[in-house]
């Protein structure tokens, strides 16, 4: 709405103020969506663009002059596929072994920790994240070596030297240590959100301590336990770093694959059609998780739902 | 408190009905903190019992320990006749109402109210039906397909409420449930409350800081204090014969006059006021009279029970009127019903006059109530 000057006093006022410029909302995103479209959409684009191509020869790293889904079959080959396959073990394994220790652990954080020391307990989790990566994980072959002081010990024991290095266990074992913190920390913050009067409610109207978990706490940490899913599985079949210092020869990942065809081998061609592989690999097994998933809960859904409608 | 006590254990030993409740010696601490200390009570079956106190005096205590969310440090809690100290509250036949309404947000309507009902052993089709009917008690049934996110605060408590009654529970525990509702609100669930608990006849246990909550619906109120029962008795007695100074201050509002006590008269700094009690020469008391009880005339008038003032200030508090009159260094506060409100006008000087009977004289106890607060 405007609202006009008397004519005698429009030579007095003072000119009106500019109107103010009103970008649109959207650019405020625009950080963000750059940095997508550089360091993400571009490079994803090139490698799906190159994995189409070939290596023309022993000093060039691709060319894409003639297209073909041939590098697709190459890294589909059974050699290839063997480790795509120990990808996907080690990847579905380690996610529901974080899973596992992570929701005793954010469940006790989140409601039974006094809430001036839920801090410290969340700083704990977080500690060994300051420490670098791969020094954490060269640690971890001090502790399984066949020679190392945990061998030792359950040799004392009479349980046998442990000789799980170089073995996809030892990787195992190394992607769950990794990766747990992204798995407390989405679940701490799903199961703080149930409110104590909540549980108390579900209590108060006839529910145990197990069916209060399942009925009220499960369904409602449901976003956090998927963002925790996905926050690790996600990483973790993409991980090469653990791979290589711990899993030796048997317990190689694809991203190892990945890595060197791009630096070992200098065929882009392959290793691109391999990375597309991976990505297929982790986003179609993600969802068909998903989909197991609301398959198998759906006869319970069915049960709890219930409708009265106006007109009945 | 020990005839209580006496009483209280009576009643546990005499076959106690389904929807009883009593509690004998129950305390409860806190670190250092003694929440409730040595609480007895007994809460008669169909009873509407209202545990009235300001915040921190144990009322809600009290009201989770019948739930089974605290347990007791010492005494014993009896519903029904048998002891459920130790019994886990998803085993009790005792519902809460919670003052935030606790609602599941992942449910309907009608899946949250059909909630207790799915933990116990009523067949699928009758679930249905009761579900329907608690709706329709508190006239919920056209939203029972949305989810508690879309109602409104009174929506709310009115499915917390048909959640908790539809499971039929021997005693109904509320906490509190019309504090976050605005005042035309609560007073017409206060009314709806009433209601139904007449026609159900269930126990119910209800803990508010609100006197005037705890006047219109209650058959009993139990003022506490410091984790124990000051007053326990019907919304007359509690109002028109408090026991202590305390209960005079927190029901309704009183004018206090601190004095000492002479015979049936005190002297309260330039006052004489007579009363009906008898008192020991020399003590000290504190005297209560109800706004409601004192007459105001215009011109002076003085006498016994009789004493002149200014009127300072006039309130209209919709069907009654409030005057505030200063008289020496006492500031008295009057209501009149509007059809009988002299006419005066502030700064007039007016005579106040009551009745020996409307006199309340107490033992000084030290506890101070708030204050003759004008405007409500």
């Amino acid at each position: 709405m405007t609202t006009t000057a008397p004519p005698q006093q429009r030579a007095t006022l003072p000119p009106a103020p500019r109107r103010r410029l009103r970008l649109p909302g959207f650019l405020m995103a625009l950080p963000a969506w750059s940095w997508l479209l550089v360091f993400f959409v571009a490079p994803v684009g090139l490698v799906i663009y190159y994995s189409f191509g070939y290596k023309p020869g022993l000093f060039a790293t691709h060319a894409t002059d003639v297209l073909s889904f041939d590098r697709y079959l190459e890294a589909l080959s059974p050699t290839f596929a063997s480790v795509f396959l120990n990808t996907l073990w080690v990847g579905v394994i380690g996610t529901i072994l974080c899973l596992l220790i992570a929701m005793p652990a954010a469940y006790w954080i989140a409601t039974k920790v006094p809430a001036n020391r839920r801090g410290l307990m969340l700083g704990l989790v977080l500690v060994p994240f300051w420490t670098n990566f791969l020094v954490r994980t060269i640690g971890w072959r001090v502790m399984l070596a066949p020679e190392g002081f945990l061998s030792e010990w359950m040799v004392g024991l009479g349980l046998g030297p442990i000789e799980i290095l170089n073995t996809r266990l030892a990787v195992l074992i190394g992607v769950v240590y990794n990766y747990l913190p992204l798995m407390i920390l989405p679940l701490y913050v799903a199961f703080d959100r149930v409110e104590g009067p909540l549980r108390e409610a579900s209590k108060d109207l006839g529910a145990d301590r197990v069916r209060t978990f399942l009925t009220v706490t499960l369904p409602l940490a449901r976003p956090g336990i998927i963002a925790g899913v996905l926050f690790v599985y996600i990483p973790l079949m993409g991980d090469y770093i653990t791979a290589t210092v711990l899993g030796g020869a048997q317990g190689t990942m694809a991203g190892q694959l990945v890595a060197s065809q791009f630096t070992t081998a200098q065929n882009w061609a392959l290793g691109s059609a391999m990375a597309v592989v991976l990505i297929l690999t982790t986003v179609l097994s993600a969802v068909a998780a998903a989909a197991m998933l609301w398959l198998v809960t759906w006869p319970l859904r069915l049960a709890n739902r219930m409708r009265i409608g106006e007109a009945s | 408190m020990t005839d209580t006590a006496a009483q209280a254990a009576l009643h546990a030993a005499s076959e106690a009905r389904a929807g009883d409740v009593t509690l004998t010696g129950v305390t409860k601490r806190y670190g250092d903190q003694t929440a409730v200390d040595g609480l007895d009570l007994h809460i008669a079956q169909g009873e509407f019992l209202s545990l009235l106190g300001p915040s921190g005096c144990g009322k809600t205590t009290t009201l989770r320990m019948i739930a089974g969310f605290e347990e007791p440090d010492a005494g014993d809690i009896r519903i029904s006749g048998s002891s459920v100290v130790g019994v886990p509250p998803h085993r009790r036949n005792v519902n809460t109402v919670f003052q935030q309404y606790a609602l599941f947000p992942h449910l309907t309507v009608a899946e949250n109210v059909a909630f207790g009902l799915r933990r116990t052993r009523v067949p699928r089709s009758e679930i249905r039906d009761r579900v329907v009917e608690a709706l329709d008690m508190v006239r919920m049934r056209s939203f029972a397909d949305r989810r508690p996110a879309a109602l409104s605060g009174g929506q709310q408590q009115r499915i917390a409420l048909a959640r908790a009654l539809v499971n039929r529970p021997s005693v109904l525990l509320l906490d509190e449930p019309l504090s976050a509702l605005d005042r035309q609100l609560r007073e017409e669930m206060q009314v709806e409350l009433k209601l139904l608990q007449a026609r159900l006849g269930t126990t119910f246990v209800f803990v508010t800081h609100d006197q005037g909550e705890a006047l219109s619906m209650s058959d009993r109120i139990a003022v506490m204090r410091a984790g124990r029962i000051e007053q326990l008795a019907d919304a007359d007695t509690v109002y028109g014969s408090p026991s202590s100074a305390y209960v005079a201050g927190f029901i309704g509002r009183q004018n206090f006059f601190s004095g000492t006590a002479a015979g049936a008269t005190v002297e309260a700094d330039g006052l004489t006021l007579r009363g009906t009690a008898d008192l020991v020469a020399g003590t000290a008391v504190r005297a209560a009279i109800r706004p409601e009880a004192v007459r105001l005339a215009p011109g002076e008038d003085a006498g016994e029970n009789r004493i002149v003032g200014r009127l300072v200030g006039i309130s209209h508090l919709g069907e009654s009127m409030q005057y505030i009159v200063e008289s020496g260094r006492h500031s008295i506060i009057v209501l009149t019903p509007r059809p009988s409100a002299p006419s005066v006008r502030p700064g007039d000087a007016v005579t106040l006059s009551w009745a020996a009977s409307d006199v309340a004289i107490f033992p000084d106890d030290g506890a101070t109530p708030a204050p003759a607060t004008a405007a409500a």
